[in-house]
């Protein structure tokens, strides 16, 4: 689906933001995109989208370069910013001037969406709050049954019910011919329904890593005491929340903010693990 | 799938475009039409209540407030246009629609170039023979035809019969197109304060060009004599050679501008 | 469903189906819900359902029919208690042991406790 390769880029020439980038995602999959503020996360994946253009190195998306901005990619490419902008207009008059833009265009689901989301039809859209048109955005995104879904924040600016309603309606949205990347500084809200962990740290990816693999190297637990083994720990109320080796093959639960920490800690010693 | 050019996706971005640039497009329009319909109404007001008799004069208004205000009007528009890529969370879904850049480039020519011209052109003339219709049914018995030029006539065929030389008419054609082109491309080419920057940039521009060509003219031909006979070639008609060649001047820095413009918005990031 | 801290959630799912199992609310030869339909449900990725379904047939819990979906096998109860068995003593009987150990409670006392225990839940 995506093939990234030794991708440089940069917003001025002498600093770069990603140095020599390679990576490969596939179909059938929920990426989580993390990283510290400013590490590039929203840089990503508008290099994916084609909105800005790399120093050098290659870059595909279902066999298309994105730069180009052809009509038969960016027919299969929903993308939902962290801020964007709507006319204002009603929502029916908006779906029919963009949907027919997008041959796979279902108009039932997109009902079904709205209705999940709890938006009322023929509002106008200067009307509604934030968190609803990020709704809508989301509904109408996920309408054009586009391959590749990339989400920049998503569930910021909604309401606890619509998170919960966010993330039944993303694990009815991934099917086998679809990539979904989602980047998020809120790891709870989604720790749940991510499969595959991507982390940007310091010009590179620092982890890929499906959270099956994740979990069959490295144990997430509680101790008592602090031991050799342990490669990241915080403290907490009875004792403390660590990340080690996982060598008794134990099925522990993927702490994402613990994971997320201990890769910004001691990458040295989580590197050798994951290759 | 045609990735450069689709009929049936042009007409779909020219709707969509519509639903966002129509309502400015139609406002600014109405208030074109307001500040047309003031001015005449102003001026003609005492002849159109029988208070003041008819002159030639009366209606020399009519040029300027054309030309002016023509030029303001597609002006204003051109350099909105794209304007609004100069918005990130704007630009992010403009730049995302499933259409070609091509056709983008194509929907700004459609809305700044060719809808602006023709729309103003067409709510001046109207409103112009509203006048000039009241006009002739107020002075019915004026004698036209002994005050030649001094006949209430339509501004636009009043324009281009006044503009003499006749021969110009197709630059008078060309150049909304040369004008709107310039305002498009600052539209793009600045993230804010389009108009102003693209105002003080022509301005710039034409300044230097102008000192050059003057400079350079000067040192070419001063004390030289044009020499007009055994010319090779032979000049029938030199106000038509000239008309061609400016046309062709105007038409070919239309292009490049608009390639221009084209490139940046190819080339636009977020 | 609330998901708890200490256990993959792919293990967590597949004890919520053992329990809808033994509960009865999903007999013998019942359809189970889509993976689909079940990770709508709990909020989760499919592919973390689709983890737990292939454990679940392993364990000879559920069954694939090809097209059709998965659906609760002919012992299934069985299959569950022998699962939840194997569950139970390696993962929660070591904690059990443990404190039994720390707190110095002798075998006689429990075997009291266990036996009144099960006279006031399971013979009424």
């Amino acid at each position: 689906m995506i093939k990234i390769n030794d991708l440089n880029f940069g917003y001025s020439k002498h600093k770069l933001l990603f140095k020599n980038l390679s990576m490969q995602l596939s179909n059938g999959h929920i990426y989580g995109l993390l990283g510290k503020n400013g590490a590039g996360k929203s840089t990503l994946l508008k290099n994916l989208a084609g909105l800005v253009y790399a120093q050098s190195g290659t870059l595909e998306v279902l066999g298309y370069n994105p730069a180009k901005r052809q009509p038969a990619l960016l027919q299969q490419i929903c993308f939902i910013p962290e801020e964007f902008y709507l006319p204002s207009v009603k929502i029916d008059a908006y779906v029919k001037a963009n949907a027919a833009f997008y041959p796979n265009f279902d108009h039932a689901y997109f009902a079904t969406l709205l209705a999940e989301f709890d938006i009322p039809v023929g509002q106008k859209l200067i009307n509604m709050s934030y968190g609803q048109k990020k709704k809508l955005i989301i509904a109408f995104g996920l309408a054009t049954n586009a391959k590749l879904i990339i989400m920049d924040e998503p569930t910021n600016g909604l309401d606890i019910p619509s998170k919960a309603q966010f993330r039944k309606i993303m694990a009815s949205a991934l099917t086998e011919d679809r990539c979904i990347i989602i980047s998020t500084h809120q790891v709870r809200d989604l720790d749940n329904l991510i499969d595959t962990v991507i982390m940007v740290d310091e010009n590179s990816i620092a982890l890929k890593a499906s959270v099956e693999e994740i979990t069959n190297k490295l144990c997430f637990k509680r101790v008592k005491e602090m031991d050799d083994t342990i490669i990241y720990a915080e403290p907490s109320m009875a004792g403390y929340n660590a990340v080690m080796p996982n060598f008794h093959q134990e099925d522990s639960k993927l702490d994402l903010e613990l994971l997320f920490n201990a890769v910004l800690a001691e990458k040295n010693k989580l590197k050798p693990i994951f290759n | 799938m045609n990735n450069t050019f689709n009929i049936q996706r042009f007409g779909l971005l020219l709707k969509r475009q519509w639903l966002e640039f129509g309502k400015i497009y139609l406002i600014t329009l109405g208030v074109a039409a307001g500040v047309i319909i003031a001015f005449y109404g102003f001026s003609l007001y005492g002849l159109l209540i029988g208070e003041r008799d008819f002159s030639a004069r009366a209606l020399n208004f009519r040029e300027p407030l054309f030309l002016i205000f023509g030029f303001l009007f597609i002006t204003v528009i051109a350099s909105s246009y794209f304007a609004h890529l100069g918005q990130k969370p704007k630009a992010i879904i403009d730049l995302l629609i499933p259409a070609s850049t091509f056709e983008k480039f194509l929907a700004g020519l459609f809305f700044t170039t060719i809808l602006s011209s023709v729309a103003f052109l067409l709510i001046f003339f109207s409103i112009d023979l509203a006048f000039v219709s009241k006009l002739r049914s107020v002075f019915p018995d004026w004698n036209f035809t002994n005050m030649i030029g001094t006949k209430p006539e339509s501004m636009i065929i009043y324009f281009f019969n006044e503009n003499k030389p006749k021969e110009f008419t197709s630059i008078y054609l060309i150049v909304p197109f040369f004008i709107t082109s310039i305002f498009l491309l600052g539209s793009i080419y600045f993230n804010k304060y389009h108009y102003i920057k693209t105002t003080i940039a022509v301005m710039i521009f034409s300044g230097i060009w102008g000192y050059i060509i003057v400079n350079t003219a000067e040192l070419v031909f001063k004390g030289r004599v044009a020499i007009y006979r055994n010319s090779s070639i032979e000049v029938d008609n030199p106000k038509l050679w000239a008309e061609i060649g400016i046309f062709c001047l105007i038409l070919l820095l239309t292009a490049i501008i608009w390639r221009i413009t084209y490139q940046r918005l190819k080339e636009k990031e977020v | 469903m609330e998901f708890r801290d200490n256990k993959a959630i792919y293990l967590q799912i597949a004890e919520y189906v053992c329990e809808h199992i033994l509960l009865g609310k999903w007999k013998t030869d019942d359809k189970v819900p889509s993976v689909r339909e079940l990770a709508v449900e709990l909020e989760v990725n499919p592919n973390t359902v689709m983890r737990t379904y292939e454990l679940l047939q392993n364990k000879n819990i559920i069954t694939n029919k090809r097209g059709i979906g998965f659906f609760v096998a002919d012992d299934a109860i069985t299959q569950v208690k022998a699962y939840r068995k194997t569950q139970f003593m390696d993962d929660e009987l070591p904690v059990v042991f443990r404190n039994v150990y720390l707190l110095n409670i002798k075998f006689d006392e429990l075997e009291a406790r266990y036996n009144t225990f099960v006279k006031e839940n399971f013979n009424p």
